[in-house]
Formats: structure tokens, C-alpha cells, sequence
């Protein structure tokens, strides 16, 4: 008979538990398995997807191939009470604080500014911490179907005391190992380069973990650049990262990582992080909401009335790096 | 006043320049995603080490990134040209994990004397901190699982501290043997350098203790220990450290930071290139 582990110490910080059983009975009751169609509007995609409270996961960040479009959906259905995870991030966590829809955040690493530091001090936000690299390995211990994974970091810091990972022992051979829980999140946000209609996702360049987040994710929301045909994923098949049955949704949304960059396709728009940053420091986020948000009601009317075509132009040029991406 | 030539340049470019004269070509580095640790490695890439391998945290392998570079590296596509492979960040962290990653290279917000270092708030609590910055990012795997890690940050009474407010990533943690080993993390791994613009530090290999090894020619001991909160051990002799060079200066500047957008916000100095003395 081998003995339990015994736990050495253990982090204070919240997690959800892990119930990979619950996980599988999830898939089971809830995602589709059939070749359907899951185009819809990123209004239907969040009302039906994100509930308050909800865990929502999102890879890159508002730098570069972000979900930039969702975020503002998010908030202006005025979502509340989400856990974030804040993963290899920027100002994507302030800016949906500022929106009043963030209570939780899982820090890797995350733009710092007046939103952020206000929230914490006024309790409004709780962080829990852990590191990039903890969190991107959570979503595979989440995306493996197991309660928990062994990893060589975290042990030792004050970062592993506000985290949820354990200090225990190697059950082989009796070395002390940190180990961490699986996350699945409620809700992935996955932007991607090309999806054909039933979900099928191709991402190019180098992506944090959309295939280890979109495995471990209850409802996966995906917008894509572009919508290709069906026929074309067959043909190429090394090139999907993401299988259809894995999505629940799929947006068609050009330029979907505005006012990031999606690498291949277009830069991102320098002017608009200042006028994020200032918003920020004067105060006056909810001005910038108000316009980038609130008074437009969609994305495509955001790209239309506040962008216009001129500026995309100027964005897709600026984009000089094609290698690699679509040949 | 003097005729000889001088050279002026910020404590953050001189730092970059530092750390570039000690990266090996022949070995693999594991780099913070942005910021003035990828400049000093991109610097030895274009001046004396083409052909030097790295990582960054997203899963770029092996980058040849395209000059100039984008303001905002990260993640860019222009800072993931030419890698042999685009993959994720379980991945490189794997690689580190495997031993793969000979040196880390990473900024500090604070450091104590065994080189366990803060990047997540100052003053304070946790719970209720005085000012709470962005968190270790993926500095605490690239700590634990590298070989060798290389820390920059300013040398400043406020930085080199008795205690960092808090442990956002580790060093040699309390300096006792095996501190590393016993909370989990790979064996014969930790910081091995930290570099200034004044002085580069080792650690003593028997008490863990942060050494000051070599200075700026533009300082002296005195002047580099009455800007630690906490004294470190000095070396037997201490090595000079070499004064940027204007072709460094002039890639930085109009390369790998075009315009100077982070690494002119800093503090200026102007060196006297005969004697390395500070004119200014």
C-alpha cells in the first residue's frame, strides 16, 4: 500500500475546485456534436454565453490578437461579477473593471494603472495569484480531462502563498513537488485568424494556449477575421488549431482585435492605447466607454462611425510581416 | 570642463549594454516578453552574437526579429519574424522545465540578498497594497527552471532591500542549502547575476549571499554600497565594467528602441570617454 502525500503547505488563494467528472457530464449533456452551424452576432454570442459570475478565459490580450470586440460586447451588455484570468495580459483587465464587470482576477501579469490599483483598494476586485506560466498550466491540467498537475515553479514565493497550489510529495519518489489544479472555465474567448461555419479555427503565429483553453472550457466563443468554406479546413487539415466540436460559437468579426493587432493581417492602433491610457489617468474612462461602447451598438458600427475606413487601410498596411502567417 | 569626448546615455541603456557583453552565443536564453532584458539580448543578436537562441514566454522559439522593431513588441509579429517555430507558452515553459534554458533573463522591481525578487506590489499589504504592479508574469517559472538567471533593475536603496515587500519570484529564497530544492524547484538552478548600470553582482556560492563583483568605471564601492538598503559581499578584486559604446548606443537607439520611447526614461549621464569618469 503506498501512503497519501502529505500536503508540505499550502496557498490561501481562491480557486473553483476541480471536478473533472462534473466537467465530462457537462460535455456530455451540453455540446453539440454535429457538423451545425454556429455563426451568430457577438450580441447572441454573449447573452447566451456569458452569465454574471461567470469564469471567463480569453488568450492573448488586447496587444495582439485579443478578443478586443468581445470585451466591448461584454461590456455593454454590463456582464457582472466575472472571475478573469489574466494571463500574459495588458489593459484588457482595467478596461473590463472599468466597464464594472470584473470582481476577480487571476494574475499572471496585467497593465497596473489607476483602474486596477483603485478596484483593489476598494475591495471591488480580489486578485488571486499564480504566473503566466500557472495559468496557461491549469488550462492544460483543465484540458487533460485530470484534477491537478506537478510543476517545477511557484514553491518557495510569496506568489505560492496567494495562489491555490499545494506543496506535497512525489508519490514515486518521494521529492517535494508543487502541484496545481486543473482551471475550467466557464467561458473561453478565442480570436482567431480563420473558422469555417461549424467552428473549425485556424490560428497562426505563436499563441499563448488557445488549444489548451479551448479544450478546457465549458462554451467556447470563437470570432474569427474571416469565415472560410468548410471544404478548405478538409483540404488542409494540419492547419486547424481548434475542432469544431469544441465551439459553441462563431463570429465573423474583421479587425476583431481592434485596437490590437492581429499578426499577418493588421497592427495595432498606438493612438488608441494612448487615449485608453489617458482615459485612465484623467479619470475619464467612463468618457472613453461611453464612445468606443456605449454609443455605438456593435462592432461593425465601432469599425464604421469611430474608425472608418481610412484608419483600417492605415492599420493593414502597417502590418509589414506577412511571412509565415497565411503562405 | 574638458575637450576629450564624452559619451551621455540613461542608466537603462547602459544596463542593456551590460548585459549584452555577457550573453553567450552558444547557449539558449529565456526572455521576459518585452522590455529592456529582450533589448540587451537583441543587442549582443545584432552586435556580436547572431547567432544566439532565445524564447519568449507566448512560444516564439528562436526569433530573428525584424529592425526596427515595433514600439510595442509584444507579441508582434515583427518580434516573432523567423523563429524556427511558432508555439505556446506551455510548450517553452516545458523547454525550461527539460533544463533547455541555460540563462533567464528578467527586470526587477526589488531584490533582497539572496535574489528573491518582487514584481508585484509596493508598500502596504497584499491584501491592500500602497501601489500594486502588474505580477510575475512568467518571471517565477523562468526563475525556478533555468539554469542561470540574469536580473536587471536600478540601483537604488529602495530596490536592493533587506526584504522585498513581496516574493514574486525566487532566488536562493532563505540562503540555507537545499531552500530551493526543498519547496520543489529543479536542483543547481538560480540567479547568477544582477546587473546595473553601476555595478553587476554574483552570488556567493557557499552562503548564497549577493557579491558585488564588478563596477561602472564612473563609481566606487562606496558609491554603489550607499545605494543598498542591505551590504553585500565584495569580491577580493572587483572587475571594471566596460563604458557603453556608440555603436551600442546607436542601435538601441535607432533599432531595437526606435526613438528612444522606453530607454531615453531614464536617468541621464554623460561619461568622459578618456577617463570613464562622470562629467555630468
Amino acid at each position: 500500500m503506498t501512503q497519501a502525500p502529505t500536503i508540505v503547505s499550502a496557498g490561501r488563494g481562491e480557486f473553483v475546485r476541480p471536478d473533472p467528472d462534473a466537467f465530462r457530464a457537462y460535455v456530455r449533456d451540453h455540446k453539440e456534436r454535429r457538423l451545425v452551424n454556429k455563426v451568430i452576432s457577438e450580441q447572441e454570442a454573449i447573452a447566451r454565453f456569458v452569465s454574471d459570475g461567470d469564469y471567463v478565459a480569453y488568450d492573448q490580450n488586447i496587444a495582439v490578437r485579443g478578443p478586443g470586440s468581445l470585451f466591448r460586447e461584454i461590456i455593454r451588455q454590463r456582464k457582472k461579477n466575472l472571475w478573469v484570468m489574466a494571463k500574459f495580459t495588458w489593459t484588457d483587465v482595467s478596461l473590463l473593471i472599468a466597464g464594472g464587470c470584473v470582481s476577480k482576477v487571476d494574475v499572471g501579469w496585467m497593465e497596473s494603472g489607476q483602474v486596477l490599483n483603485q478596484a483593489v483598494k476598494d475591495g471591488r476586485v480580489k486578485l488571486v495569484e499564480w504566473s503566466n506560466g500557472a495559468l496557461a498550466y491549469r488550462l492544460l491540467a483543465g484540458s487533460l480531462g485530470v484534477p491537478y498537475l506537478p510543476m517545477r515553479y511557484l514553491g518557495g514565493t510569496d506568489t505560492f502563498e496567494q495562489s491555490g497550489a499545494l506543496l506535497t510529495h512525489d508519490p514515486y519518489n518521494g521529492k517535494p513537488i508543487c502541484v496545481v489544479p486543473a482551471l475550467n472555465p466557464d467561458v473561453a474567448l478565442i480570436h482567431a485568424h480563420q473558422a469555417d461555419i461549424h467552428g473549425n479555427t485556424r490560428i497562426f503565429g505563436a499563441g499563448v494556449c488557445p488549444v489548451e483553453m479551448a479544450m478546457a472550457s465549458r462554451k467556447v466563443i470563437i470570432s474569427a477575421e474571416e469565415i472560410i468554406d468548410a471544404e478548405a479546413i478538409r483540404k488542409q487539415p494540419q492547419r486547424t488549431t481548434i475542432p469544431y466540436y469544441l465551439v459553441d460559437a462563431v463570429i465573423h468579426a474583421p479587425f476583431g482585435s481592434y485596437p490590437g493587432s492581429t499578426p499577418g493581417l493588421y497592427g495595432a492602433d498606438l493612438e488608441h492605447w494612448l487615449a485608453f491610457a489617458a482615459a485612465q489617468m484623467q479619470g475619464k474612462t467612463d468618457d472613453y466607454l461611453d464612445h468606443w461602447v456605449h454609443s455605438v451598438s456593435s462592432h461593425q458600427e465601432m469599425l464604421e462611425r469611430r474608425i472608418g475606413e481610412e484608419k483600417l487601410e492605415a492599420l493593414r498596411q502597417a502590418e509589414t510581416v506577412k511571412e509565415g502567417y497565411y503562405d | 570642463m574638458t575637450d576629450s569626448p564624452t559619451l551621455s546615455f540613461t542608466d537603462v541603456e547602459a544596463t542593456i549594454c551590460h548585459i549584452s557583453h555577457i550573453i553567450e552565443e552558444d547557449k539558449l536564453y529565456f526572455v521576459q516578453m518585452a522590455g529592456a532584458p529582450l533589448m540587451a539580448l537583441l543587442l549582443a543578436k545584432r552586435l556580436r552574437s547572431p547567432a544566439v537562441g532565445y524564447v519568449v514566454e507566448e512560444g516564439a522559439i528562436c526569433p530573428d526579429p525584424d529592425f526596427p522593431l515595433p514600439r510595442m513588441m509584444l507579441g508582434a509579429s515583427r518580434s516573432h519574424y523567423r523563429a524556427v517555430q511558432w508555439a505556446g507558452m506551455n510548450v517553452v515553459d516545458a523547454h525550461a522545465a527539460l533544463g533547455f534554458m541555460d540563462y533567464g533573463l528578467l527586470a526587477a522591481l526589488q531584490i533582497d540578498r539572496f535574489g528573491n525578487f518582487n514584481s508585484t506590489h509596493i508598500g502596504g499589504t497584499y491584501d491592500q497594497p500602497e501601489r500594486r504592479f502588474g505580477g510575475p508574469g512568467g518571471a517565477n517559472e523562468i526563475a525556478s527552471q533555468c539554469w542561470r538567471t540574469i536580473v536587471m533593475t536600478k540601483l537604488q536603496q529602495r530596490k536592493f532591500v533587506e526584504k522585498v515587500d513581496f516574493i514574486s519570484s525566487p532566488g536562493y529564497l532563505d540562503g540555507t542549502p537545499g531552500a530551493r530544492e526543498r519547496v520543489g524547484l529543479p536542483p543547481d538552478t538560480g540567479p547568477w547575476r544582477v546587473v546595473t548600470a553601476e555595478a553587476t553582482f554574483g552570488f556567493d556560492s557557499a552562503t548564497r549571499q549577493m557579491r558585488l563583483d564588478a563596477l561602472a568605471p564612473w563609481t566606487t564601492a562606496a558609491e554603489v554600497l550607499d545605494k543598498m538598503e542591505f551590504r553585500p559581499l565584495i569580491a577580493g578584486s572587483l572587475d571594471a565594467m566596460e563604458v557603453p559604446s556608440e555603436a551600442e548606443l546607436k542601435i538601441i537607439r535607432a533599432d531595437i528602441d526606435p526613438g528612444g520611447f522606453s530607454t531615453s526614461r531614464g536617468e541621464w549621464m554623460t561619461i568622459d570617454l578618456a577617463s570613464g569618469k562622470k562629467v555630468a
